[in-house]
């Protein structure tokens, strides 16, 4: 018994000190910008094949940054994400190829124009759609948020097509590809440099209602973010670094060789593995971190929330009921989103993305557990209760010696199918950005264009790794039943 | 002994609603040390919930239970300490699935530190013996008869040396042919002079051992008295009329 106590001890203690050196990492001595990227945007945002994160905008803001002598910490946490967490202060800007509009001023303030992209439609190699009016009735794919998109829309009436969103620039292409859409609608660099890269689609319209890139901060926050980013972008315009910058994604040259060493990749299975295995070791320990974490947590809280529904207190009760209803109702990206946006919205406080995820697995996996803690209680004969305290057993040793130990034996296959679920929610925990191994494939298939290989991979790991945890939770069983 | 006078049980004017349904309606009983008091009567009319009653399974709707001198009836009393000291068995047995027979009879008064553990363990086996099941004290109660698990039950109630037994039909859900291995049991501790109220469909065993018999119709004590009296000269129509049936079935 003491054993248990001790090792139940140093495993909580470790879980918090994981979680407090987590939430120390924004706290600095100096003013650091905290500034959110895309991830999947080439060749504004990608991740090259050093695991680095590169691109137009990366090599701007860094550059900007030391001619300003401004300390930064990037965040390539995609777009959307990394737009979420500017209006919600949990960043202070965000360059990710962003055109400037009149509806995203409403919310943002913007920096001097720093790149001049039109949109233009694109189409698999084979394709026969030369011009917008053969869209009429054939379905276009679109990546959520971006100006391509809003472009498309604009046209959807007067060309008749249908839409299909994307969140990610590669599921959008491969959609074209495969010809479940007859086109897709980009900002032309970007579709340029795919292309080139090995995209398996052409570009058959002129750039069209062109937009200008800003940089964004939150509307009326951080104005010296924005006066920095503009005199330094002009500074670099000047001293030609800008232009070098550009030419070294989109000049002919460079072009020539990037198509050059993606061609000499081995893109075998095996292959693929071996290029990404830190990155996809990374995630990997990402997703046994926040799987292991949050089942601590949820099972804490859940047997919590799910005593206090069959506790004879009506207070008690009703709280139960209340949580569970919220936290088991809500979707769970909804309630990642609503934790890690809308709470710092609330409160000022910003939280890391991970201890965001964290409580949003412990609140909504704790809800299910707590769920079927009270049924396996409430499955108990009641005799059982009734025998106990009529012996003058208190209701708590009752409760502890008698009814919990039966009721526990009712439970343990529902908490290994809450286990095997919560390590799969964690993957819904990509849209905050969290580098789990969801997104870390994400990331990689914008880079080298393998989707089905590397989603082969991904879920082979998952596999994998429930096979584990469910190994470990039938031996666990065995122990408990004996 | 907490008893003041003699005086084990003192219900006085004892009501119980369920909802709007009145199910005892004002009940009076007093039941003296070392008597044993079986309660007949049809079924619904209240026996189980008056039973009930007497250890707070149950909270009176209205009235006085005054049980080993602790006014139950009172919310300022501890009804644990109270229910140490009533045994109470049950139809069902509700032996504990989770623990062996042995821990069974242990875990009370190792709980509520009654007893070490090697003391309550080796009260525990004797009072096994007692009820003759030495031989099962590590068998799970799963493994065990009806007859066997109701035995069992009984010692788990005795570890806690109470001084007073209610039991509630402690034979109706056994076979017939185990009944009488339960009843014996009943019988040996009755005459060991512990204070019992007995709910029972088992009218010979009611005749043979109880010192009185309550009749108990529609929530109300119809009639009360010796077993002669009650059996032989029963004098309410009500009870006449339920014997009649009992007997001639
Ligand atoms: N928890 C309860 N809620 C509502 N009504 C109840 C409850 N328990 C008992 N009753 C009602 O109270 C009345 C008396 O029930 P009780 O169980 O005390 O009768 P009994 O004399 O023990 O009958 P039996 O011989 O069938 O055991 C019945 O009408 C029953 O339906
Ligand atoms: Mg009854």
């Amino acid at each position: 018994m003491r054993k248990k106590i001790f090792w139940f001890a140093l495993l909580c203690t470790t879980l918090f000190s994981a979680l407090l050196v987590n939430a120390t990492t924004s706290h600095a001595a100096e003013k650091t910008y905290t500034i959110g990227t895309d991830i999947t945007y080439a060749p504004f945002d990608f991740q090259g094949s050093n695991g680095q994160y590169t691109g137009i905008d990366i090599d701007l803001i860094k550059a900007i940054a030391k001619e300003e002598h401004m300390k930064i910490q990037l965040k390539p946490v995609g777009f959307n994400a990394a737009v979420q967490a500017v209006e919600a202060n949990q960043m202070d800007g965000v360059i990710a190829g962003m055109t400037i509009t009149n509806a995203r001023k409403q919310q943002f303030d913007f920096s001097d124009p720093y790149y001049y992209a039109g949109e233009v439609m694109a189409v698999a190699k084979n394709s026969k759609v030369k011009s917008l009016s053969d869209l009429r009735g054939k379905k276009v794919a679109l990546k959520v948020g971006t100006q391509g998109a809003a472009y498309a829309k604009s046209l959807q009436k007067k060309y008749g097509f249908k839409i299909t969103e994307f969140d990610q620039s590669n599921d959008m292409y491969n959609d074209v590809i495969t010809g479940n859409s007859a086109a897709a609608f980009e900002d032309y660099p970007v579709m340029a440099y795919g292309i080139q890269n090995g995209i398996k689609l052409k570009i058959v319209t002129k750039p069209a209602q062109g937009g200008n890139y800003g940089f964004a901060v939150k509307k009326g926050e951080n104005p010296e973010l924005l006066a920095k980013f503009n005199k330094g972008l002009k500074a670099l315009k000047k001293n030609g670094q800008y232009n070098k910058i550009i030419a070294k994604y989109l000049g002919k040259s460079s072009v020539a060789k990037a198509t050059a060493t993606a061609q000499k990749q081995d893109n075998s299975l095996w292959g693929l593995v071996k290029q990404n295995k830190s990155a996809l070791g990374n995630g990997l320990l990402q997703t046994l971190y926040l799987t292991i974490i949050s089942i601590v947590l949820a099972t804490i809280f859940g047997v919590i929330i799910g005593l206090m529904q069959v506790v004879p207190a009506k207070w008690a009760n009703w709280t139960s009921s209340t949580l569970i209803y919220i936290f088991r109702g809500m979707p769970l990206l909804v309630l990642a989103l609503f934790i890690y946006i809308g709470v710092p919205n609330l409160t000022g406080n910003k939280i890391s993305a991970f201890v965001a995820g964290i409580i949003t697995l412990t609140l909504n996996e704790g809800a299910y557990t707590a769920a079927f803690v009270s049924g396996g209680i409430t499955a108990v004969d009641g005799g059982q209760m009734e025998a106990a305290r009529s012996l003058g057993l208190p209701y708590g040793k009752a409760m502890r010696r008698v009814i919990l130990p039966q009721g526990i034996k009712i439970m343990i296959p529902s908490f290994i199918n809450q286990f095997i679920i919560t390590l799969k929610d964690t993957s819904i925990l990509s849209v905050i950005g969290i580098l789990e191994l969801t997104q870390t494939g994400k990331i990689i298939i914008a880079r080298n264009l393998q989707g089905f290989k590397v989603w082969t991979i991904v879920a082979i790991m998952y596999i994998v790794i429930i096979t584990l945890l469910t190994w470990l939770s039938k031996a666990v069983e065995r122990r408990i039943n004996k | 002994m907490n008893a003041v006078d003699n005086n084990r049980v003192v219900v006085t004017d004892l009501v119980k609603n369920y909802g709007s349904n009145e199910v005892l309606k004002g009940l009076n009983l007093t039941v003296k040390n070392n008597e044993v008091v079986c309660m007949i009567g049809p079924s619904g009319s209240g026996k189980s919930t008056f039973l009930r009653c007497l250890n707070k399974l149950e909270d009176p709707t209205k009235g006085k239970v005054v049980v080993d001198g602790f006014d139950i009836s009172d919310k300022k009393t501890n009804m644990n300490k109270v229910r140490e000291s009533i045994g109470m068995v049950f139809q069902h047995f509700n032996l504990f699935p989770n623990l062996t027979v042995l821990e069974n009879v242990m875990l009370a008064p190792v709980e509520l530190k009654k007893a070490t553990k090697s003391v309550a363990e080796k009260e525990a086996r004797q009072l096994l013996a007692e009820v003759g099941l030495a031989e099962k004290a590590d068998a799970s109660p799963a493994s065990l008869s009806g007859g066997q698990e109701q035995r069992v039950a009984i010692a788990r109630a005795l570890a806690m040396h109470p001084d007073i037994m209610l039991f509630d039909e402690p034979t109706s859900a056994l076979d017939p042919e185990m009944v009488g291995d339960v009843l014996d049991v009943m019988k040996k501790l009755a005459k060991q002079g512990m204070t019992m109220i007995v709910v029972t469909h088992e009218m010979g065993f009611a005749k043979e051992v109880a010192d009185r018999v309550v009749f108990m119709a529609d929530g109300h004590i119809m009639e009360e008295g010796d077993p002669q009296q009650i059996f032989d000269h029963p004098q309410n129509p009500r009870t006449q009329d339920f014997l009649r049936k009992v007997l001639n079935a």
